[in-house]
């Protein structure tokens, strides 16, 4: 049964899929896309509620029949609450996010309620993960989905699904988005060779690379930096918090080279890159990255490090169109 | 259905919930079905308490076994609609035991619906219906706590909700209601209820058992007269007819199967709308003497009692036309004649005074006057708390205790006029009524239960003698019950000391005969007056359906648009929705809004 069943929901994907054309993100959820089928629980009560008929209509009472019109009407209105639940929801994602082979990639939905109800229970679904959220009216909320993938290179996910349940778990309102999610799943970060030196100069431990006395500008504040070098000046001036940028040994670009791993194979190259990337960026250096048919001018940050990731992600393969 | 466990609030509400729709059931389900679920479910709280988990399968089966075969021991059947609630109210309840997961929850919440729906089967009050739309409510905002995955804080919030889409399925449930074709009779047999217990008059009668006759407000039937009501002394509702009498007790004895004796009509008819109480049974209380009536398969037996083959256990209404004069041409069968001279026995001092008052008066008329003459002359006493009878029921009244109430006369007279060989039954019915003038109807009262003779004179034919109505009225018990003779019909002194209070009883009733009438027997006809009403032509099952549907997609159509309007981004508050028209006609006057 399972089988069968997988089967009518691939078919009915497709289908979507071929009605309602690619998506472009944001989306706002219309009438035209939900659809809504009773759970096994709803067939329960449906079962219920011809029974109630058949007793009321059988000892011809007139209450009975009341009592089971209305819950057939409950029944009603509910699948039309069940429906509501998901209309109009708007929902957007961020696809630049980090993913690693054999972890998963963390996308981020956006759930956004413009309406004066909650919207509660509301589950994103992509592949077999899922992330479920209640949405206050007149706000959103954020969702983290976090889709297992395996192997290295650009995975696309070229559907995603809203479900509820909501309320009574008695019907199952769902519809499908054609947003193409783009995961760059870099190479799972190891391997054993230590950090090339800056300027090929050899390894300089970064704190001894951290003078005080090379004072070279602010930067941007990132997860990971000694408190010592914030500034706290600009901090409580109202500014954004910021960090000291120190023009030392450090400043010195360093080149993490594909050239420089002969003898390895592909992955194993592209898992040590990747992990140099990592350290790197860590450690407040500025790198660049050389592999074959691609360099990245030595610089530092989280777009930086993206870039390098997506290319490491995308070596052999091609970056999407 | 996810796998999560159910914390002990999302079970005590469950169980609260299955608690007050079997409260509805207390009464008509045995009692250690009730006990039995409550128990197994106080069990389930007590370990959730704890943190234990259910008890395991094995014993859960075994208690499960046990009480499903008591319960067949019982009713020898699961068909049947105490049967089958008994066994849904055992099975919630040993669900309720074994609950761990969602899934539990959701069967006992359908169990819930559907017990509370099986207590409206058997009840017909107004504030039953509306009890038991209340437990709907509150099950329906616990499964809406259980179902969520997400929980939900305040409970407030979720019977708000709840309580928003019961309004919102209002319309709809009554357009159903209204619509949904009914049939005329069951769809299948089931068996005997167990409702057998029947009220008000029986179908023997021993009034020297009765010590103390409770008098019970409860409506037995309402009348609603098409033309003017006869007079008080004309209104008499026939009931059974006591023809066996062993000198104790009267009886019905064996239904004569002759068909009723002609009788040729007199006077003006009287036609008039019985609106039946369920009694249990099979007579109807027609008034005397009936003679067209609009029950398919009533009839009158013998003693010309209206019938009908099954007992009356739902409320009916039935169309009749009497006359309260009648003649009698043909004599009077041997047959009856036989039974209803049979010698009062066991009673040697009443077949003694009657042998000594027939010797006095030959004349059957003359002696029935001697009879009542001796029962306003002596000191006779109507009371309500007469002393208990011996065997010989008629000797112990007349000459010693003399102390009775309608039965006690009636069965007294009926056994003079039997040993003085005057053929004589007792009929048993009700009496009078009170009438309604707020909504021009009669009511009769358990306590309008009236019982008179008959007696045969040839020539004349059945003659309706009420020896209570012959006691002298300062002989009738006032401190007892504000009750007088016949002619007045028993009914509570409060109500006669406080007028204001009659009348708003009698308020009461009418709105209670306008559910009865409008709720509890609305079936074909009310739809098809209904149709006539809406002028459709020709009204039949076919344009019921039809407008059903028109109906059902009108009242669907608001519902999608009452739904979806509330997600309507563009939708606003009415002071907004103002304001804002405010600001659009200041523009058109030259005042623009400012930007902030």
């Amino acid at each position: 049964v399972s089988t069968l069943r997988q089967a009518a929901t691939d078919k009915l994907r497709a289908w979507a899929a071929r009605r309602h054309g690619r998506d472009s993100l944001p989306i706002k959820i219309n009438r035209r896309r939900i659809y809504i089928l009773p759970t096994r629980f709803g067939v329960m009560l449906a079962l219920t509620l011809v029974a109630m008929l058949i007793a009321g209509l059988n000892y011809n009472s007139n209450l009975g029949l009341a009592f089971a019109f209305l819950m057939v009407s409950v029944a009603l209105v509910t699948m039309h609450h069940c429906n509501r639940n998901l209309l109009g929801l708007q929902v957007d994602v961020a696809t630049e996010v980090d993913a690693f082979a054999g972890r998963e990639a963390s996308f981020e939905f956006v759930l956004q309620n413009d309406s004066d109800v909650d919207r509660r229970d509301v589950e994103i679904r992509c592949m077999s993960a899922s992330g479920i959220r209640s949405v206050p009216a007149r706000s959103s909320e954020s969702v983290p989905v976090a889709v297992p993938v395996l192997r290295r290179g650009v995975t696309r996910f070229v559907q995603f699904e809203l479900r509820t349940r909501y309320p009574f778990g008695w019907f199952h309102a769902w519809t499908y988005v054609q947003g193409s999610l783009i995961a760059y799943v870099a190479p799972s970060p190891h391997g054993s060779r230590e950090l090339p030196a800056a300027g090929g100069l050899g390894s300089v431990s970064p704190s001894e690379t951290r003078g005080d006395e090379d004072f070279a500008g602010l930067r941007a504040y990132e997860a990971g930096v000694p408190l010592k070098h914030m500034a706290w000046k600009v901090l409580a001036r109202g500014g954004e918090a910021a960090v000291r940028s120190y023009s030392s040994l450090a400043a010195q670009p360093e080149w993490l080279e594909w050239s420089s791993l002969e003898g390895q194979d592909t992955e194993t190259r592209l898992s040590q890159l990747c992990l140099w990337v990592l350290e790197s960026e860590a450690a407040q250096r500025l790198y660049g990255l050389r592999i074959p048919g691609r360099e990245i001018a030595p610089a530092r940050g989280a777009a930086h490090r993206f870039a390098c990731l997506r290319a490491l992600a995308a070596y052999g393969i091609g970056e999407p169109r | 259905v996810s796998p999560k466990p159910l914390s002990y609030e999302q079970l005590l509400g469950i169980f609260a919930c299955l608690a007050l729709a079997l409260v509805a059931h207390i009464g008509s389900l045995p009692v250690w079905v009730l006990v039995t679920a409550a128990v197994s479910g106080g069990i389930r709280l007590l370990l959730a308490r704890r943190d234990h988990a259910a008890p395991p399968r094995g014993v859960r089966l075994v208690i499960a076994g046990l009480a499903i075969g008591l319960l067949f021991l019982q009713f020898r059947t699961f068909n049947g609609l105490s049967a089958g609630t008994a066994l849904l109210a055992l099975m919630a309840g040993l669900k309720l035991l074994e609950t761990d997961r969602q899934r539990d929850i959701y069967v006992i919440t359908l169990i819930i619906y559907f017990v509370g729906m099986s207590a409206l089967l058997e009840g017909d009050s107004f504030w039953l219906l509306a009890y038991l739309i209340g437990v709907c409510w509150l099950t329906t905002a616990t499964l809406l706590r259980v179902t969520t995955t997400l929980p939900i804080t305040d409970w407030q919030r979720s019977l708000r909700y709840a309580g928003r889409i019961l309004s919102q399925a209002l319309p709809l449930a009554l357009v159903f209601w209204l619509l949904f074709p009914r049939f005329a009779g069951p769809l299948w047999q089931t068996p005997d209820d167990g409702r057998s217990a029947g009220s008000g008059l029986s179908d023997t009668m021993s009034p020297g058992d009765i010590t103390e006759l409770a008098l019970s407000d409860d409506v037995a039937f309402r009348v609603r007269f098409e033309t003017a009501a006869p007079p008080p002394q004309e209104r008499y509702w026939r009931g059974p007819v006591m023809h066996d009498f062993d000198g104790h007790t009267w009886r019905r004895g064996y239904p004569v199967s002759m068909g009723p004796p002609a009788l040729q009509p007199q006077g003006r008819a009287y036609r008039y709308t019985l609106s039946l109480e369920p009694h249990e049974h099979n007579w109807i209380f027609a008034l005397d003497w009936p003679s067209h009536w609009d029950l398919p398969r009533g009839v009158l037996t013998t003693d010309y009692t209206l019938v009908q083959p099954d007992p009356v256990s739902r409320p009916i209404d039935v169309g009749a036309t009497s006359y309260t004069r009648v003649q009698w041409p043909e004599p009077l069968g041997n047959l009856s004649r036989r039974k209803d001279t049979a010698p009062p026995n066991r009673n040697p001092r009443t077949v003694q005074l009657a042998h000594t008052l027939r010797a006095a008066h030959s004349d059957d008329m003359e002696y029935v006057r001697a009879v009542l003459g001796m029962f306003a002359q002596q000191q006779f006493y109507y009371t309500l708390r007469p002393p208990k009878l011996a065997d010989n029921s008629v000797d112990s009244f007349l000459f010693d205790t003399k102390r009775g109430f309608c039965g006690h006369y009636a069965s007294a007279f009926a056994a003079l006029m039997r040993a003085a060989g005057i053929p004589a039954h007792v009929v048993t019915g009700y009496q009078g009524g009170t009438f309604n003038r707020f909504a021009n109807y009669w009511i009769l009262r358990q306590s309008d239960a009236h019982a008179w003779d008959e007696v045969w004179i040839d020539g004349r034919g059945w003659l309706r003698i009420d020896p209570t109505s012959a006691i002298a009225p300062e002989r009738v018990e006032h401190d007892l019950s504000d009750a007088a003779s016949a002619d007045e019909p028993l009914s509570s002194r409060w109500q006669r000391r406080t007028p204001w209070l009659a009348d708003a009883r009698l308020r009461l009733d009418a709105l209670r005969e306008l559910w009865r009438e409008r709720i509890l027997l609305f079936d074909q006809d009310s739809q098809q007056k209904l149709l006539e009403w809406l002028r459709i032509p020709e009204p039949d099952g076919q344009k019921l359906v039809i407008l059903l549907t028109v109906a059902l997609t009108l009242v669907l159509c608001w519902l999608t648009w009452a739904v979806r309007r509330e997600v309507d981004p563009a939708r606003k508050e009415p002071l907004i929705r103002a304001y804002s028209r405010l600001c659009a006609k200041l523009t058109a006057a030259g005042i623009p809004r400012l930007p902030h």
